[in-house]
C-alpha cells in the first residue's frame, strides 16, 4: 500500500511555524548548555587555581580592540536584523546585517590569532583560546545561515514562509548574545 | 499510474553510502597526507589522525548527499517538489533505500535497529572476552594493555548502544505513528542523526589499529591526555560525533511530539512510551553538551598542547570528572526512562488492563528526569574534591528511589488481577522488574557515602550497574524488540526461540552478576587484567554463567535471521494493542495514515467492557457480567 506524500508536505502554516520555532529553540538550548559547560570550566579552574598555575603573571587577556570592535559590530548586526525582520525593512537591510556578522567574524578571527600565547598553554590561556575560537565558530555558523537566507531572499522564496526570518532571528540574536557573554567572560571575569 | 523511471548504476550509487564511503576515504587520506607534511607525526602523532577523522566525517556526508538539502534550502530556485520528497523518502527503492540518505522515519528506525543489534553483538563479544580473561588467574589470554582496550571498547560500545537502543529504533519507527503523525518534524535531520552514528563506526574501531585506549569507557583525564597512542583520539571523536547525533535526534523527537500530534492527542492522552522517550531525549539534550565539550578539551590538550586537565599547568582532573558525570549519571536515566515506559506500555497490553496509576507513573518519570540532573557529584565522593556538597548529593540520589518505586508500583498494580498473556515480551518485562529491584537496592549502598567509601572501585559497582543497565534496561529493550518487531518488519519472531532467549539470558545474567557482587564484597577491584586467587572461584562461576548469556545471544541472532528469511507474516495488530501503531496496516505504508486519526480517549481502555451485543431491536442478546479487574 502506498499513498501520495503531498498531504504530508502541505502541513498547515501554524504547524510549520511551531515546528520551526521549537526546532530552533531546542538547538539554542543544547548550544547554551555547551557554552555554560565552557564558562563553568573556566570559572572552576580559576577558582581551583591548581598549584597556583592557573594564570601566570605574564598571562594577559585578549587584546581589547578586536574584541570591542567585534562586539560593537555584532550589536549593530542584531539591530539591523531586528529592523529588517520586525519593521519590514528592505532586503538591503538584511544584507547589511549579514555583512556586519561577517565583519564581526573577521574581528573575532583577528582576536584569536593575536592572542600571542606560546605552547604549551597554561589553563587560563587554554580557556581563552577555546572561548575565542568557539565564538568564531558561532559567528561563522550564523554567517553561513545568513548566506542561505540571502539565497532565499534573492530567489524570492520567502513568500509563503513568513516565519523563516523570525526563527532565523532567534539564532541570530542568540549568537550575538552568546558572543557578547563569551567576550565579557574572557575579558573581565576570569 | 506512476511512471517508472530507469536509473543508471551511477545514479543509484550517487548519492548513497557507497559514494559516501568512497569520498570519505579519499578525503581522509588526502587530509592525513597534508597534515603529516605540515606537522611532524613523530612529534605530534595525534594531529594527522584528528585531521583524518575530521575529513572522513565531512566528506562522508558530502558523498552521501547530506548537504544537498541544506544548499537547496538556500540556493535552489524552488522548494522541493512532491516527487523529489518521494524520492528522498525512499519510495519504490526497495532495500536500497536503507543505504541512502533516506528521510522516511520507518527506514531510519530500521537502520537504527540493525545498527543497535550489530553493536550489541560486538559489545557482547567484548564481554565474553572479559569473562574469558577473568575465568582464571594469570592473565592467560590477553596482555593487560589489550585487556584494558577490550574493557574500554566493550563499555563505550554498550553505553552508546544502550542510549540509542530504544529512542533510535522505536522512537523513530513507532513514536510518530503512536502520536498520529505522518513523519518526524525534520525528516532530513532524522536521516542525519542516523548516518552520524554510522560514520563513527569506522572511527571507533580504528582504535584497534592505533594502540587502543587504556582509560575505559569514562575516558578519564589526565590519563587520556597523557597516553601517547593515537587510539584515544578515536574515543574522543566517537563521543563528539555521537553527542551531535543524539542532540539532533533529541530536538527532532521533542519537536515532533510538540507539533505533530494528531487532532485530539492531548498531553493527557499521550501514550506512556511517548512520555518516556521525550523525557529521555530532552534529558540527553541538556546533559550531553557537557560531555561533548569535555572531549573537545581532551582533543585540544592532546593536539594543541592546551592544559585543561594537566595539573602542572593549572588544569584539573576534577574538571573532567564534573563535565563527564554531569552527563554520565543523567545518561543512566536517558537509557532507563524509555525502557521503563516501554515496559509499562507492554504490561498493559499483556495484562489486558489499563496502566495502574498512569498519571502517577508519568509524574514519576518527570521527577526522575529532574532529580537525575543534580546527582552527578556522588561519582566524586572518593575523588578527593571538596566534600561540602556530598550530603545534598547523597540525599538527592536517594530521593530518586521514591519515583522509581512508583514505577514498580504502577507495573505490579497493572499486573494485579490482569488477564495475563504470558509470552515473550511480558517475560522480558518481568525480567526487567526482577533485575531492576536488585540493581536499584544495591545502588543505595553506592549512593551512601560511608558504604561507597568501601565499595567504590570494586566489582560490586560493576555488578550494580550491569544489573541496572543490562538487567533492567536491555531487558526492557528486548521486551520492546519482541513487541514491535512484527509491526516493524511484518514478520513474526519464533516465540519458542524467544522464550529460550529469555531464560538463558535471565539465568545466565543472574548467575554471572550475583557472583560478581560476591567478588566485590570480598574486595575484588575493577580494572584488573589478572585476578587474584581469593576471587578466582566467584569469577569462574561468573564466567561459566556467562556462557549461557553467550548462548542466548546466538539464539537471538538465529531467531532474527530465520525469521527474516522464512518467518511467518505478522498481522496488523499482532498483540491486540490499542495504541495507534496497531491501527495501521503491516507493513506500514509510506506516510502511515491515509487520513489522520482523531483521538478521543487514552489508549488503555482494556478494562472498559465491550458494547454488549444486541439484536436488531436493540435488546441485549446476553447479559454482561461485571469485570472485576476493571
Amino acid at each position: 500500500m502506498s499513498t501520495s506524500l503531498e498531504e504530508m508536505h502541505e502541513l498547515p502554516l501554524h504547524i510549520r511555524v511551531g515546528r520551526a520555532r521549537a526546532g530552533v529553540i531546542m538547538l539554542i538550548l543544547a548550544d547554551l548548555m555547551s557554552i555554560l559547560a565552557l564558562l563553568a570550566a573556566g570559572g572552576y579552574l580559576s577558582t581551583l587555581n591548581v598549584l597556583n598555575q592557573y594564570r601566570l603573571t605574564s598571562d594577559h587577556p585578549p587584546a581589547l580592540l578586536p574584541g570591542l570592535l567585534a562586539s560593537i559590530v555584532l550589536v549593530l548586526s542584531g539591530l539591523s536584523y531586528y529592523w529588517w525582520e520586525r519593521r519590514g525593512g528592505q532586503s538591503v537591510v538584511f544584507i547589511l546585517s549579514l555583512l556586519l556578522m561577517i565583519v564581526a567574524l573577521a574581528f573575532q578571527i583577528w582576536l584569536g590569532v593575536s592572542l600571542g600565547y606560546a605552547a604549551p598553554f597554561h589553563a587560563y590561556e587554554s580557556v581563552i583560546i577555546l572561548l575565542s575560537w568557539y565564538s568564531a565558530f558561532h559567528l561563522a555558523l550564523a554567517s553561513f545561515i545568513g548566506l542561505l537566507l540571502l539565497g532565499r531572499i534573492l530567489r524570492g522564496r520567502l513568500a509563503g514562509h513568513p516565519y523563516i526570518p523570525e526563527v532565523v532571528g532567534y539564532w541570530w540574536y542568540y549568537t550575538i548574545i552568546a558572543g557578547l557573554i563569551m567576550w565579557a567572560f574572557s575579558m573581565f571575569l576570569i | 499510474m506512476t511512471e517508472v523511471k530507469r536509473t543508471s548504476l551511477f545514479q543509484k550509487l550517487v548519492p548513497s553510502v557507497v559514494s559516501g564511503i568512497v569520498l570519505g576515504v579519499i578525503g581522509a587520506i588526502v587530509a592525513y597526507v597534508i597534515v603529516s607534511h605540515i606537522v611532524d607525526p613523530t612529534v605530534n602523532p595525534d594531529a594527522p589522525i584528528v585531521a583524518l577523522y575530521t575529513a572522513w566525517t565531512l566528506f562522508f556526508f558530502v558523498g552521501i548527499g547530506a548537504f544537498n538539502g541544506v544548499f537547496k534550502w538556500g540556493f535552489a530556485p524552488h522548494d522541493p517538489t512532491a516527487d523529489e520528497e518521494l524520492q528522498l523518502a525512499g519510495k519504490d527503492q526497495g532495500l536500497w533505500r536503507y543505504f541512502r540518505f533516506t528521510t522516511d522515519h520507518k527506514v531510519v528506525g530500521m537502520q537504527y535497529l540493525a545498527t543497535v543489534l550489530v553493536t550489541f553483538f560486538l559489545g557482547s563479544m567484548g564481554a565474553f572476552m572479559i569473562r574469558l580473561q577473568q575465568s582464571t588467574p594469570g592473565a592467560k589470554f590477553f596482555t593487560p594493555s589489550t585487556y584494558n582496550t577490550i574493557v574500554g571498547m566493550h563499555g563505550i560500545l554498550m553505553i552508546v548502544s544502550s542510549i540509542i537502543m530504544i529512542s533510535g529504533p522505536f522512537g523513530n519507527f513507532i513514536l510518530p505513528i503512536m502520536i498520529g503523525a505522518r513523519d518526524m518534524a525534520f525528516p532530513r535531520l532524522n536521516a542525519l542523526s542516523y548516518w552520524l552514528i554510522f560514520s563513527i563506526v569506522p572511527i571507533f574501531f580504528s582504535t584497534l589499529f592505533l594502540g587502543g585506549f587504556p582509560t575505559g569507557w569514562t575516558g578519564y583525564a589526565p590519563l587520556s591526555v597523557q597516553e601517547l597512542t593515537p587510539g584515544m583520539d578515536a574515543y574522543c571523536f566517537t563521543i563528539i560525533i555521537f553527542a551531535i547525533s543524539t542532540t539532533i535526534a533529541a530536538l527532532n523527537i521533542v519537536t515532533t511530539v510538540f507539533v505533530l500530534r494528531a487532532p485530539g492527542m492531548t498531553w493527557g492522552r499521550l501514550p506512556v512510551f511517548v512520555w518516556g522517550v521525550i523525557l529521555s531525549v530532552f534529558l540527553g539534550l541538556t546533559a550531553f553538551p557537557s560531555f561533548l565539550m569535555s572531549q573537545v578539551m581532551v582533543v585540544l590538550d592532546r593536539v594543541f598542547q592546551t592544559s585543561f586537565f594537566i595539573a602542572s599547568f593549572g588544569g584539573s582532573n576534577w574538571l573532567y570528572e564534573h563535565l563527564f558525570w554531569f552527563m554520565g549519571h543523567p545518561e543512566v536515566y536517558v537509557i532507563a526512562l524509555p525502557a521503563m515506559a516501554a515496559a509499562a506500555e507492554i504490561a498493559t497490553v499483556f495484562s489486558r488492563k489499563t496502566i495502574f496509576g498512569r498519571r502517577m507513573l508519568i509524574g514519576s518519570l518527570i521527577t526522575i528526569c529532574i532529580l537525575s540532573v543534580l546527582v552527578w557529584g556522588h561519582h566524586l565522593y572518593t575523588s578527593g574534591s571538596a566534600t561540602a556538597l556530598d550530603g545534598p548529593y547523597m540525599l538527592d540520589t536517594e530521593l530518586i528511589s521514591i519515583p522509581t518505586g512508583f514505577f514498580f508500583l504502577a507495573l505490579i498494580g497493572t499486573f494485579w488481577r490482569g488477564k495475563m498473556w504470558v509470552t515473550v515480551p511480558i517475560l522480558f518485562v518481568a525480567g526487567t522488574l526482577v533485575n531492576f529491584v536488585i540493581g536499584g537496592i544495591t545502588g543505595i549502598y553506592l549512593a551512601d557515602l560511608p558504604t561507597d567509601e568501601i565499595l567504590h572501585g570494586g566489582m560490586f559497582v560493576t555488578a550494580h550497574f550491569h544489573f541496572t543497565l543490562v538487567g533492567s534496561m536491555v531487558f526492557g529493550f528486548f521486551a520492546a524488540f519482541y513487541y514491535w518487531f512484527p509491526k516493524m518488519t511484518g514478520k513474526r519472531l519464533d516465540p519458542l526461540l524467544g522464550k529460550i532467549h529469555f531464560w538463558l539470558f535471565e539465568i545466565g545474567f543472574l548467575g554471572t552478576f550475583l557472583a560478581l557482587f560476591y567478588a566485590g564484597l570480598q574486595g575484588e577491584p575493577r580494572w584488573s587484567a589478572n585476578i587474584a586467587p581469593p576471587f578466582a572461584t566467584a569469577n569462574l562461576i561468573a564466567s561459566l554463567f556467562a556462557i549461557l548469556i553467550a548462548a542466548s545471544v546466538f539464539v537471538t541472532v538465529y531467531n532474527v535471521i530465520i525469521t527474516m528469511v522464512r518467518g511467518e507474516p505478522a498481522v496488523a495488530n499482532e498483540w491486540g494493542g490499542k495504541t495507534l501503531e496497531w491501527t495501521v496496516p503491516t507493513p506500514v505504508p509510506l506516510e502511515n495514515f491515509e487520513h489522520l486519526p482523531v483521538v478521543t480517549s487514552t489508549p488503555y481502555d482494556y478494562g472498559t467492557p465491550e458494547p454488549a451485543p444486541t439484536d436488531k431491536d436493540g435488546d441485549l442478546i446476553a447479559p454482561v457480567l461485571p469485570q472485576s479487574e476493571s
